[in-house]
Formats: C-alpha cells, sequence, structure tokens
C-alpha cells in the first residue's frame, strides 16, 4: 500500500476490495491520463467528485473531440442505467407491467428483435440495455474510442431516444424507486441536459417532469396526449397507479 | 423510326424521294445522320425525376393527398404551424424526431400516421412549393435532414415489423391496392431517400457529397445481421412463395435494384474496379470501355432484313419480277415465316424502291456519284472501333497446329520456339502475341487452381477476398441464391409483355389495381395504361439488378459469377429472355405508357388535372421510352454475359431459334443495342448454315465493322461442326464442379475442405472432456473388459522405462 502511494498510483478496483475502498484513488488532471480511455476516466473522475453537478459533468476538456465526448458519455449512462434495472427487477414484473409505457396513451415496441415486439417493460429495459451494450462496443460501428465513424453517429440519437422510455416508465410506473435512484445518482436530469445539449432528442419526447434546468427559457411543450385533460401543474402528487398524464412543464 | 414519317399519307412523293434518297446515302456511309438514329444514353438509371416519378403507380395518386392529410394532422395535434418552409431548423429537427419516436408506437394507426407524415416532407413538402424544381429541392434538403436524424434506419426497422405483421391473417380472393397501403408507404420514403442520395447533382456541396459517401457505407452494413438487399431479395422469395401477395412488388423491385446500384456502384465504378483488380493481379491494363466505344458508334441502318433484300434486289435487278426475288429471299431465309409477319412494311418499301428505280431510269433523279453501295466513307475514327484480341488458349493452339503440320510433333507448354516453322508462322505468332489480352477471369481461374493445389503454403491475401462490398453481398446470398434467382426470372416472366394473363403463376398486379375497378373509358384507359407501365417498370428494375449482380461478381470473383450465371441458365433465362425479343421490339420500345398529368410531381403542384382521353396523350413527345430500351439492352447484354465462351450455352441459342429473332431486333438503330445483338449472332453463326450466311451478308458485315475480332477465330467461314461434339451436361458439370469447389473453399467451412490438415488437440483436458460414445454392449460388458483387458494384464511400467533407445 505504501509502496504504491509513494511510487505508482493503480487506479484500479483490484479482487477483494471493500466497498467503502472503491474507486478510492485521488483525482488526475485530464492532461496526464495517458490511456485510450482517459475520457471515461475522465467523466467517471466528474461524476464520482459530484454527482449533482452536471454542467461540470458535461463540460467537455478543451479539445475534446465533440463525437467521442458524446458517445462515452452515452456509455456511461448505459451502464449506470443498469443500477436503475437491478432495482427495476424487484418491483416491476411481467405481470404488473405487462406493455411498455410511460404515459398510458404510448405503448412503445421493443426494438431488440429481428422485428419490433411487444414486451414486458421490465423484458423491454433488458433487451434495450443488452441492446445499447451491444451496439456501443460494436466493432463494425465504433471500432475506435478516440475518432467516431460518421456513418454511426445516427446510432446515438436512436439509442437515446430507447434508452431514455426507461427512465419514463420507472418515473410514472415506479415512482419512488425512480425518486431513490434519482436522488443519488441524478442520472435523468444528466440525462436529460445531456440529449438537450447536443440536441439528440426532441424536447417534446422528453416526458418525465422537472428535469431540465434550461426549461425555463423554453415554451411550455405542447401536451401530445390531446385527449386528457386532467394535465395537472402540481406535478409532485403523482402517483405510480395513476400517474398517466403528467408532461413536462414549464 | 423514320418508316412511320415515309408512311404518312400527306407527303407528296418528292418528299418520300428524299427520305429514301437520304437512307441510301446513310446506309452506304455505314451510318446515318443523327435524326434518324435513337439519341439514347446508356446510363445506370433514367433521369432522376422520372425515376422518382416511376415509384408511383397513378392508382396511387389519391394517396399523396393522405400524406398532406396526416401531416397536417400530426403538426395541428402539435400546435405547430402547417408551413415547413416557415419553420426554423431547430423545430423541424424537432418534429422529425417527435415522429421518429411514433414509430416505435405499438398502436398501428399512430405509426401509419407518423409515417405518410415523414413521407409529406421526404417528397418534398409539395402543397408549399410552386415548380417541379422547388420540390426538388426542398425534397433534397428535406432528405438530408431525415437522413441525419436516422430516419432511415427507423424506417427500416418498420419495414421488418410491417414484413412480419402483414395484414394476410386474413386470405382474401383479390389482392389490391389497399393491402399494401403501410408497406408502400415505407417503401416511398426509403426508395426517395435513396435516389435522392444517389443522384448526383452539379450543385452538390461537399457536406452532400460527405453524406453520401457514409449514407453508402451504412446502407452496406448489416442490420439485424441482414443486408438491405438480403431483406429485400427475401422478400421477392415470400412474394414470390405466395404467402405474401400483398407485397408492392414493384417498389421492392426498384428498392433493391437502386440498394444494389448505390452501395455497389455502377458503370464508373464498375471501370475503376475492374483497373484497380486487373493492377493488383498484375496484369495489363484495360484496352477499352465497351460503353465508351459504342457510343461514338453508329447505328447500321436501315433495318437488317430489308437491307438484305435490297443487295438482292440489286444483284438481279431487272433480270425477273421484283416480287418474286423477293419471295425466292425469304424461302431461303430460316426466318421466313417471322419476315412474312412483316410483309406490310416490306411491301411499302418495295413500293418505294420500284418508284423510284422508275424514277431513276426515268433520269429524274438525281443520281448518286457511284453505283451502290457506296465503299464506306471512312468515318472520323477510321478502322476498326476495337483493337482485335486474342486468349492465350488461341496462341497455343495456333503454335500446336503449326508444329504439327511442319514439324510433326507438339511440344507441350512451348510458346516461344519456332525452330523449323516457316516465315509466315514466325509473323503469325508475332502479331497474336502482340494482341493477348489475358482476362481478368482467365487470372482469377488460375489463381483459384494454385489456391486449391497448395491450400497450406498458399494463402489467399484479405485485398483478394473482402475488399468490396459485393463480397459481403455475395457471402450473404450464397445460401439461397438459386432461389433468389428464380424468383426473380419469375416476375421477369409474369411482368414480360408476351406472357398472357391467364398463365401468370403470380400476381404481379396487386400494387396497381384499385379496389374498385374503373367505371368510365378514360378510367379503363388510365389503368391500360397504368399495367402495362407497371409492367414495364419491373422488367426494367430486375433486368437491371441482374445484370448488375453479374457485372461485379464477374470482377470481384469469376467463380461468383459463374454460380449466378449457371443458376439463371438453368432456371432458363436463355429462353426467357428470347421469348421476350420474340415480341414487336420496336413497338415495345417506342411504346408510350405515360401519363404526363398523373406523373408525380405534377400531379400534385397546383390543380388536380382533369382526365380526358386527350389530356392521357398529353406530354413531350419521345421517339422511344428509355425504360424499354433500357431494358432491351440489359437483357442482351445478360444474355451475352450467359453465352461467352460458353459453348454448350451458344448451342442453346441455337437450338431456341434466336437468330431470325435477333435479326429483327437490329431494326432498332441504337448502336449499343445493335452491338449486343451483333455479339450474339456472331457466337452462333458457324452453327447457322451456309445458307443463313449467304442471305444475311448485310448482318455479316455489320458484325465484322462492329464486333471485336478474335483473331484465329473464323466465326464467319467455320464449319467445325463435326469437329466439335458438344455435350451440354459435360461443359456444365465441369464448370459446376469448380464453383463448388471455391464456394466450399472461400465460404465452407475449413474443416470439411481439408480434414487431414486440421490441427490435432494435444490439450489432456480438452481430449478427456470430448464425449466419447460407448456402444450399449460395451457399456453392459465393462466390468468385464475392465476385469479381461486392464486388471488381467499386468504392465511393467519399468520396463516402459528402460526400454532401449526410447529416449
Amino acid at each position: 500500500m505504501t509502496m504504491s502511494e509513494v511510487k505508482v498510483i493503480v487506479r484500479r478496483n483490484r479482487p477483494g476490495t471493500k466497498g467503502a475502498e472503491f474507486c478510492k484513488w485521488p483525482e488526475e488532471p485530464f492532461e496526464e491520463m495517458d490511456s485510450t480511455l482517459a475520457v471515461q476516466q475522465w467523466i467517471q473522475q466528474t461524476i464520482r467528485r459530484d454527482p449533482s453537478n452536471i454542467t461540470a459533468i458535461l463540460t467537455p476538456p478543451e479539445t475534446q473531440d465533440e463525437e467521442v465526448w458524446k458517445y462515452e458519455h452515452l456509455r456511461q449512462f448505459c451502464m449506470e442505467l443498469n443500477g436503475l434495472a437491478v432495482k427495476l427487477q424487484s418491483e416491476c414484473f411481467p405481470e404488473t407491467c405487462n406493455q411498455m409505457t410511460a404515459t398510458e396513451q404510448w405503448i412503445f415496441l421493443c426494438a431488440a428483435h429481428k422485428s419490433p415486439k411487444e414486451c414486458p417493460a421490465i423484458d423491454y429495459t433488458r433487451h434495450t440495455l443488452d441492446g445499447a451494450a451491444c451496439l456501443l462496443n460494436s466493432n463494425k460501428y465504433f471500432p475506435s474510442r478516440v475518432s467516431i465513424r460518421e456513418s454511426s453517429l445516427g446510432k446515438l440519437g436512436s439509442v437515446c431516444r430507447r434508452v431514455y422510455r426507461i427512465f419514463s416508465h420507472a418515473y410514472f410506473h415506479h415512482k419512488t424507486l425512480f425518486d431513490d435512484f434519482e436522488a443519488s445518482s441524478h442520472l435523468c436530469r444528466r440525462f436529460t441536459s445531456f440529449v438537450m445539449k447536443y440536441n439528440l432528442m426532441s424536447r417534446d419526447n422528453l416526458i418525465v417532469p422537472n428535469m431540465e434546468d434550461g426549461a425555463t427559457d423554453a415554451p411550455p411543450a405542447v401536451t401530445e396526449t390531446a385527449s386528457t385533460p386532467t394535465t395537472t401543474t402540481t406535478t409532485t402528487k403523482v402517483t405510480p397507479v395513476t400517474g398517466n398524464t403528467t408532461e413536462s412543464e414549464a | 423510326m423514320d418508316g412511320d414519317s415515309i408512311n404518312s399519307p400527306d407527303r407528296n412523293g418528292i418528299s418520300k424521294i428524299r427520305d429514301l434518297i437520304r437512307r441510301q446515302r446513310q446506309e452506304s456511309d455505314g451510318g446515318c445522320d443523327e435524326s434518324s438514329e435513337l439519341d439514347f444514353v446508356y446510363d445506370d438509371a433514367d433521369n432522376y425525376t422520372n425515376e422518382i416519378s416511376e415509384l408511383y403507380s397513378y392508382t396511387e395518386v389519391p394517396e399523396f393527398r393522405k400524406n398532406l392529410a396526416a401531416y397536417d394532422t400530426v403538426m395541428e395535434r402539435w400546435g405547430i404551424p402547417l408551413q415547413w418552409q416557415r419553420l426554423s431548423p431547430e423545430v423541424r429537427k424537432s418534429v422529425i424526431l417527435r415522429l421518429l419516436n411514433h414509430f416505435e408506437l405499438s398502436s398501428k394507426a399512430l405509426r401509419a400516421e407518423a409515417a405518410r407524415a415523414i413521407l409529406y416532407v421526404a417528397q418534398g413538402c409539395w402543397s408549399e412549393v410552386q415548380s417541379e424544381q422547388e420540390q426538388q429541392q426542398w425534397t433534397r434538403y428535406n432528405v438530408t435532414l431525415l437522413l441525419k436524424n436516422g430516419i432511415f434506419q427507423a424506417v427500416v426497422d418498420l419495414l421488418c415489423l410491417e414484413i412480419e405483421s402483414g395484414p394476410m391473417a386474413v386470405r382474401k380472393p383479390a389482392v389490391s391496392l389497399a393491402d399494401s397501403a403501410e408497406l408502400r408507404v415505407i417503401f416511398s420514403i426509403l426508395y426517395t431517400i435513396v435516389e435522392t442520395i444517389r443522384t448526383k447533382s452539379d450543385d452538390d456541396t461537399e457536406e452532400f457529397e460527405e453524406q453520401r459517401k457514409s449514407f453508402k457505407a451504412e446502407i452496406a452494413q448489416p442490420v439485424r445481421d441482414e443486408l438491405l438487399a438480403v431483406k429485400l431479395l427475401n422478400m421477392v422469395i415470400k412474394f414470390c412463395g405466395g404467402s405474401a401477395p400483398h407485397f408492392p412488388i414493384k417498389k421492392v423491385l426498384l428498392l433493391l435494384w437502386k440498394v444494389v446500384l448505390f452501395s455497389l456502384g455502377g458503370t464508373c465504378e464498375l471501370r475503376e474496379l475492374k483497373t484497380q483488380y486487373r493492377e493488383l493481379a498484375g496484369l495489363a491494363p484495360m484496352k477499352e470501355d465497351t460503353l465508351e466505344v459504342s457510343r461514338n458508334m453508329r447505328a447500321a441502318s436501315p433495318p437488317a432484313s430489308a437491307t438484305d433484300l435490297l443487295d438482292a434486289q440489286n444483284e438481279r435487278r431487272n433480270i425477273r419480277p421484283l416480287r418474286r426475288s423477293l419471295m425466292k429471299q425469304t424461302s431461303l431465309d430460316e426466318s421466313a415465316a417471322l419476315d412474312l409477319e412483316m410483309g406490310d412494311q416490306m411491301e411499302e418499301e418495295m413500293k418505294e424502291i420500284e418508284e423510284r428505280r422508275a424514277m431513276e431510269e426515268s433520269g429524274e433523279l438525281p443520281q448518286p456519284p457511284s453505283p451502290r453501295p457506296l465503299t464506306p466513307v471512312p468515318a472520323k475514327n477510321k478502322g476498326l472501333p476495337w483493337t482485335p484480341k486474342v486468349r492465350q488458349k488461341d496462341l497455343d493452339a495456333f503454335l500446336e497446329n503449326s508444329r504439327m503440320k511442319f514439324v510433326g510433333f507438339p511440344i507441350q507448354g512451348d510458346r516461344d520456339t519456332l525452330a523449323g516453322l516457316p516465315a509466315p508462322i514466325h509473323e503469325g505468332v508475332k502479331v497474336l502475341k502482340q494482341h493477348i489480352y489475358v482476362s481478368l477471369s482467365e487470372w482469377q481461374m488460375t489463381r483459384e487452381e494454385e489456391l486449391w493445389r497448395c491450400p497450406l503454403s498458399m494463402q489467399e491475401s484479405d485485398t483478394e477476398s473482402t475488399a468490396h462490398g459485393v463480397e459481403a453481398l455475395y457471402a450473404a446470398m450464397l445460401p439461397n441464391l438459386p432461389q433468389y434467382i428464380i424468383a426473380l426470372l419469375k416476375i421477369l416472366l409474369a411482368a414480360a409483355p408476351t406472357s398472357k394473363s391467364k398463365s401468370e403463376s403470380i400476381n404481379i398486379m396487386a400494387d396497381v389495381l384499385p379496389e374498385e375497378m374503373p367505371m368510365t373509358v378514360v378510367q379503363s384507359m388510365k389503368l391500360g395504361i397504368d399495367v402495362a407501365r407497371h409492367k414495364e417498370i419491373i422488367v426494367k428494375s430486375i433486368s437491371a439488378i441482374i445484370l448488375l449482380l453479374l457485372k461485379h461478381t464477374k470482377i470481384n470473383h469469376v467463380y461468383q459469377f459463374e454460380f449466378i450465371s449457371q443458376h439463371l441458365v438453368f432456371a432458363n433465362c436463355i429462353p426467357l429472355v428470347l421469348k421476350f425479343f420474340n415480341q414487336n421490339i420496336t413497338a415495345y420500345i417506342t411504346a408510350k405508357n405515360t401519363i404526363a398529368l398523373a406523373d408525380f410531381p405534377s400531379c400534385v403542384l397546383g390543380e388536380p388535372p382533369e382526365l380526358t382521353p386527350e389530356s392521357l396523350e398529353l406530354g413531350e413527345p419521345q421517339v422511344y421510352c428509355w425504360r424499354n430500351l433500357f431494358a432491351c439492352i440489359n437483357l442482351l447484354r445478360i444474355l451475352n454475359k450467359l453465352t461467352k465462351w460458353k459453348h454448350s450455352r451458344i448451342m442453346m441459342l441455337v437450338v431456341f431459334k434466336s437468330a431470325p429473332i435477333l435479326k429483327r431486333s437490329l431494326r432498332v438503330k441504337q448502336s449499343l443495342l445493335q452491338l449486343y445483338i451483333l455479339k450474339l449472332l456472331k457466337m452462333q453463326t458457324k452453327y447457322l448454315g451456309r445458307q443463313w450466311r449467304k442471305a444475311n451478308m448485310k448482318t455479316m458485315s455489320a458484325i465484322y465493322q462492329k464486333v471485336r475480332h478474335r483473331l484465329t477465330d473464323d466465326w464467319a467461314y467455320g464449319n467445325d461442326l463435326d469437329a466439335r461434339p458438344w455435350d451440354f451436361q459435360a461443359e456444365e458439370c465441369a464448370l459446376r464442379a469448380a464453383v463448388d469447389r471455391f464456394n466450399s473453399r472461400r465460404y465452407g467451412e475449413p474443416s470439411k475442405i481439408l480434414p487431414d490438415f486440421e490441427p490435432v488437440d494435444h490439450c489432456i483436458t480438452s481430449v478427456l472432456g470430448r464425449p466419447v460414445h460407448l456402444t450399449n454392449t460395451f457399456r453392459e460388458y465393462y466390468e468385464v473388459w475392465l476385469e479381461q483387458e486392464v486388471f488381467k494384464n499386468p504392465v511393467n511400467w519399468d520396463e516402459v522405462l528402460s526400454c532401449p533407445g526410447y529416449f
């Protein structure tokens, strides 16, 4: 232990590392990270420092290639979303949530199959995260983590779109669980800022309320569910059972 | 053709004669002026406007409004102003992303609505534009936008979904347009995107160029482990199998063609590839490009059969009554029956000739400077259009023959020794050597043989096997290739104008026929044109697909080409194409099955047109129909590709009596078309007999003049019919064996090819871990065996160690 502190800092969680000791190594300036995984390392380091400081997390170091930055962040999101998926497994069952819905109007198809089909919410979550992991690690589409192929860029948007539905499902159907998770990770908030910053999704599809920091300057989102007049301005009272129509509010 | 203008009744005699003289001159010049020759430039596809308008059948016209309505509904629901052109780029993007989100909804109605709205955007938001040009600009702009936001991928996903969940749960007696509504929208979006990006235009920005490149890469990538082209081919199979009669087959084929064309490349890329591959193989560069040379060539005129008659008549002038000489001539001709069909036209011509001769005799006619036929006045590019070629094989045969004749014994494998041969032979060998041309195919075959003989010491380099998109496509097509070929040919047969609608095994009309049959005369006229146009477009796309596949595989690896072509032959492609040409091909090429008013986008710009019998005829007059001429040339090229150097298949041409059919097609005055016909005639001339050659001297000289010469090839005079007994079976079987060997070497399981050279497994754990199959008897008597063979046989292990010479 003393040896490594003096000489080299090994930034690695060796087998047998205690939970408390996890990732407990001193920070490193971005310029000194010399591995090919520097961007990921940097992002994780900033998140560890303060997960709620989203601006800091999403601000790339200077001279950072934007496409790689987006890609690395999306990777990170998918990794952290697995945490939400694990939590969901204890509450979201195929019997109770037999369709992937957020607000009740829309049922989404699971795109992970040869031809898209309806899957229960938890299966959708697992399939989509698996699919995203496969895609983002695929040698064919993303052979390098230093530069991203032009033709693969379009894939990022579709991953975002599909992955976001996990947030919205958790929010509208497993509210307490979502709030717990969000309180510690700020993941949904960060994700929302991320897709807005890089324009990867339409603002109107971001239906989890009160997530946009910059929402104040935006016009109130048009409700896509025109048939539901029950939209309330107080979004805090939503219960998982009936919470069906809350749209993002200014 | 100018034959029509001659027939018009209001012409007076003099102008008729002028026409005639002009034609005579053209004939004797070996060419003709531009007005009579078809001003057709062969290309990979027609111009953008036509290619887009051919996507939609005329019965689909009312649906354009539905797209607009869907767009309006969506925009109104979201509270966004309807005017697309006035929206800011951000809002446009946001609309597209929101629509994209709808693609993954489970509700079919919402999905369909979103798809229609996207289609409307892809169509350039036509309700806001004033002109066709503006519509095209907006299409280009919008397509770029759609592509950037990943619409293409999403629509392909949607396609996967729709393929699986068609409306075929309930089988209906008659399938109509309504059954394929969703699929047609999807295909229209995909096709519009592909075609718009593919088409090069002068004002392409660099960014557009970039996007084209990346889209080209994307489209060649498999989606869910399946190439888009293969997915479409599978749809074709399904359609032919009858399990999905609602597939909009025309759109499937059009998209397939454009996807293959775009991802593999057209004429230009093919030429580059060939040059590159020849360079890699260390071969001399190509001598000339067929399309280039033929562009400068002039069409032979007038129609061959009439020409022959003129010749005959010139010889026998004033000897006997004209009519009888005609009869005599045709009776000599194998094509008598066919020519009689054209009797009327010939009679016209005969009359004119008689008239003219009468005038000549009375001195009224300005005499041409010398008696006909004139010696051809050399054109700009003097001499033969092609450099002659010789194959190595031909040189070897020549040497061997000469040696046998003068020396008395052959020297195997020697190409240089000229000892004992007379000087003219030396000269001959020199000339032959100058013109030797090793084709890429020959090189690949030799290489393949080497690879086969030395499987361990020689390895295929990466550039050889995985260089190009066609390799991936071929590998993906390989498992079902015969089915693909059969399905394509089946549809081609059903779409051929000569096939009877009753005998159609598959209904290719599902995506034209409306739900309700037309009531008025104009409506049914329109439907008639629509159906004919539909068939023509199908023929065009299939011919282009097959030709592209053949051309690309031929350059990539000759055995891939041979595999496809062999399946084409087995699926009766040769008689099918001949049957296709056994129609009035001039009429087919000049057919006008187009309603300019109903073409997209004219049909949606401005007021909806009132269709009257007159308005059906409106539009630019055209001398020929681009798509039909294109399809004909493609089919002839396919036929050429299949039969070149294949003795057994050339015999098929003879057996199916192709000569008269092909000769009749020579009437179309287009040099490229004629060139391919002449090539087909040239290869079978030997087998047609002296009589045929005598009666078709004009055609023979056209061949001499226009087709490449092969030195030492006595195509015109050879009578070595008996010398080469043909065995269809043996030749095809040998080829088949070579192709199979190639396929299994390159695409098969490595262990099956060389079982002896598999590495031996040394690892104890893996060897012991392998499941061993024991017989029941052994299991039963296992203990006995143990007792007898193991325990009762004491082994002195020390002896093993002390075994002399072991260590």
